[in-house]
């Protein structure tokens, strides 16, 4: 059964992991995205996910249940919400297939395809001030509320 | 926002009086007064509610803490208009000896306890013939309700009956006005027997309200059939099914077969002013605050739709969230030009944007409804 969550918590692997992998299951193949320390050429202090959580989760979900549909595997789709440091795991993909293809292309489409059909949102904050990002813009934020 | 309507969209309309009742069939969970109470809260100016539980045959009668307690929350809330609605079990044209013996004498509880509350009205609806002959059933149900008014009478009742038209699924009486009109005719009891017509059932029953001329020749059959004389309860319904369907599914007033129009006319009709209106809609706790409310807005002369915007990405740098009056039949796309219109910072959204309605994506010529819930979604950015 295909699991997805958004949180806003740290990322808990074993957790993550403990939702996929049956014995019949040969690869398990887990993608995490970290909080890279540097944006568009400016360092990152932190960044903040904002989510439109009534649709969010269901779509996250959908993701996980294509991708089971169509590689016959296992997924598990976490994504995290709120103020993350450089470092920080945002984002964690976990599949287990019978074979390690099936595995590899199932995580690569789940992370790919979560990044454009997932309404979430990421603010980064910058020497310059806190922006926006959405997809390949960026828009000046107004300070924290 | 300020309302996107021009002013006086109701041409040769004249405002409405304050004094039109409307309101909702209150859910009695919390004991009878929470209805009045919670009808209150949500802007109610008419309550219908059970006196008792609508499943089940016979009632202790009210306790007297309770009727205390109804008559505490009447004062305090001031509700101008209430009435009650009776037991689905009762049928007061059963062909079965014990059934209708059982019917009458639950019908009789309801009037009681309807009197012992100050309720004027029980709404009721006027059984089925179960495939054992229409006109006896008839006379089975004129015999039942001389007899109850007779008996209730004697005890100093004062409760009406409010016979209520049907949708005429099934073997149901009165889906018809002419059968109507005759069992008032039969019972001739003009201070205690009146109707409550629903729009949802006389639509299902063939009747058409949809545009003017239909609800003008409905109105003026009515009349000659049973006469508005006898109206004392308007139960506004919008119909999931069509126009003489025969099946009975209530819908949001405006997000049915009717449409918003009927009902805008229905509580503007001059005809029909005196006569309160309550709704009957699904999802009592959330939506029926949003039907009353929509009910009072049409009375009051608006025609626009009430929707939430949620302003995602950084277009919530405008406001998260926005209540907004557009003009009926707004689409999504021209949502997205209103909202650019509105605020600078909001250009670029109807390039940019994906829109939801009600929590799932939705094409840009939707036509917004009342209580519709929009998200506007720029490119996401999560991973």
């Amino acid at each position: 059964m295909a699991s997805a969550e958004i949180v806003d918590t740290p990322l808990n692997r074993d957790a993550l992991e403990a939702r996929i992998a049956p014995d019949e299951h040969g690869a398990v193949c887990v993608f995490i995205g970290q909080v890279r320390n540097h944006s568009r050429g400016k360092q990152v202090a932190s960044l903040e996910y904002r989510a439109y959580m009534p649709l969010a989760e269901k779509q996250l979900l959908r993701v996980a249940e294509d991708a089971e549909k169509r590689w016959g595997c296992q997924v598990a789709l976490w994504h995290r919400l709120g103020i993350m440091k450089p470092g920080d795991a945002s984002v964690a993909v976990a599949v287990s297939a019978p074979h390690r293809a099936e595995a590899f292309e199932a995580c690569r489409y789940c992370i790919d395809t979560l990044k454009a059909l997932v309404p979430i949102w990421k603010r980064e904050t910058c020497p310059d001030g806190t922006w926006w990002i959405e997809g390949e813009e960026a828009f000046p934020a107004s300070e924290e509320r | 926002m300020e309302s996107a309507l021009p002013e006086g969209s109701a041409p040769g309309e004249p405002p409405s009086n304050q004094l039109r009742l409307i309101g909702a069939h209150m859910p009695s969970s919390g004991g009878l007064s929470s209805c009045l109470l919670s009808g209150r809260e949500i802007g109610c100016t008419a309550v219908q509610l059970f006196t008792g539980n609508p499943r089940q045959w016979s009632h202790p009668p009210l306790a007297e803490e309770e009727i205390r307690a109804f008559q505490n929350a009447r004062e305090e809330t001031a509700l101008p208009f209430l009435c009650a609605h009776d037991s689905y079990l009762i049928n007061l044209a059963a062909p079965d000896a014990d059934v209708l013996d059982r019917s009458r004498n639950a019908f009789r509880g309801e009037l009681e306890r309807a009197h012992a509350l100050g309720i004027p009205w029980v709404v009721t609806h006027m059984g089925a013939h179960l495939e054992r002959g229409e006109e006896e059933a008839v006379a089975r149900l004129i015999e039942s309700l001389v007899r109850i008014l007779e008996e209730t009478d004697a005890a100093g009742c004062t409760a009406g009956i409010a016979l209520e038209t049907t949708a005429g699924q099934g073997t149901g009486l009165g889906w018809r006005f002419e059968q109507l009109g005759a069992v008032l005719k039969g019972v001739d009891h003009q201070q205690r027997i009146g109707v409550c017509m629903d729009t949802c059932h006389i639509f299902a029953a063939g009747y058409d309200l949809r545009t003017e001329d239909a609800w003008e020749n409905t109105l003026k059959e009515f009349d000659a059939q049973v006469g508005l004389s006898a109206l004392r309860i308007i139960h506004a319904n919008d119909s999931k099914k069509g126009l003489g369907s025969r099946v009975d599914r209530h819908e949001h007033i405006g997000k049915g077969e009717i449409g918003l129009k009927p009902f805008a006319r229905l509580v503007r009709d001059a005809r029909l002013q005196h006569v309160p209106v309550v709704v009957e809609t699904p999802d009592a706790h959330t939506m029926h605050q949003v039907n009353v409310a929509l009910l009072q807005r049409l009375a009051a002369g608006g025609t626009g739709v009430f929707v939430e915007v949620e302003l995602c990405g950084h277009f919530s740098e405008a406001g998260p969230l926005l209540q907004m009056e557009l003009p009926e039949n707004t689409s999504l796309q021209q949502l997205a030009e209103i909202l650019e219109q509105k605020d600078a910072r909001l250009a670029g959204l109807s390039a940019c944007c994906q829109f939801a309605v009600n929590h799932e994506f939705a094409e840009r010529g939707t036509l917004l409804c009342e209580g519709d819930r929009v998200a506007a979604l720029p490119p996401s950015s999560g991973g």
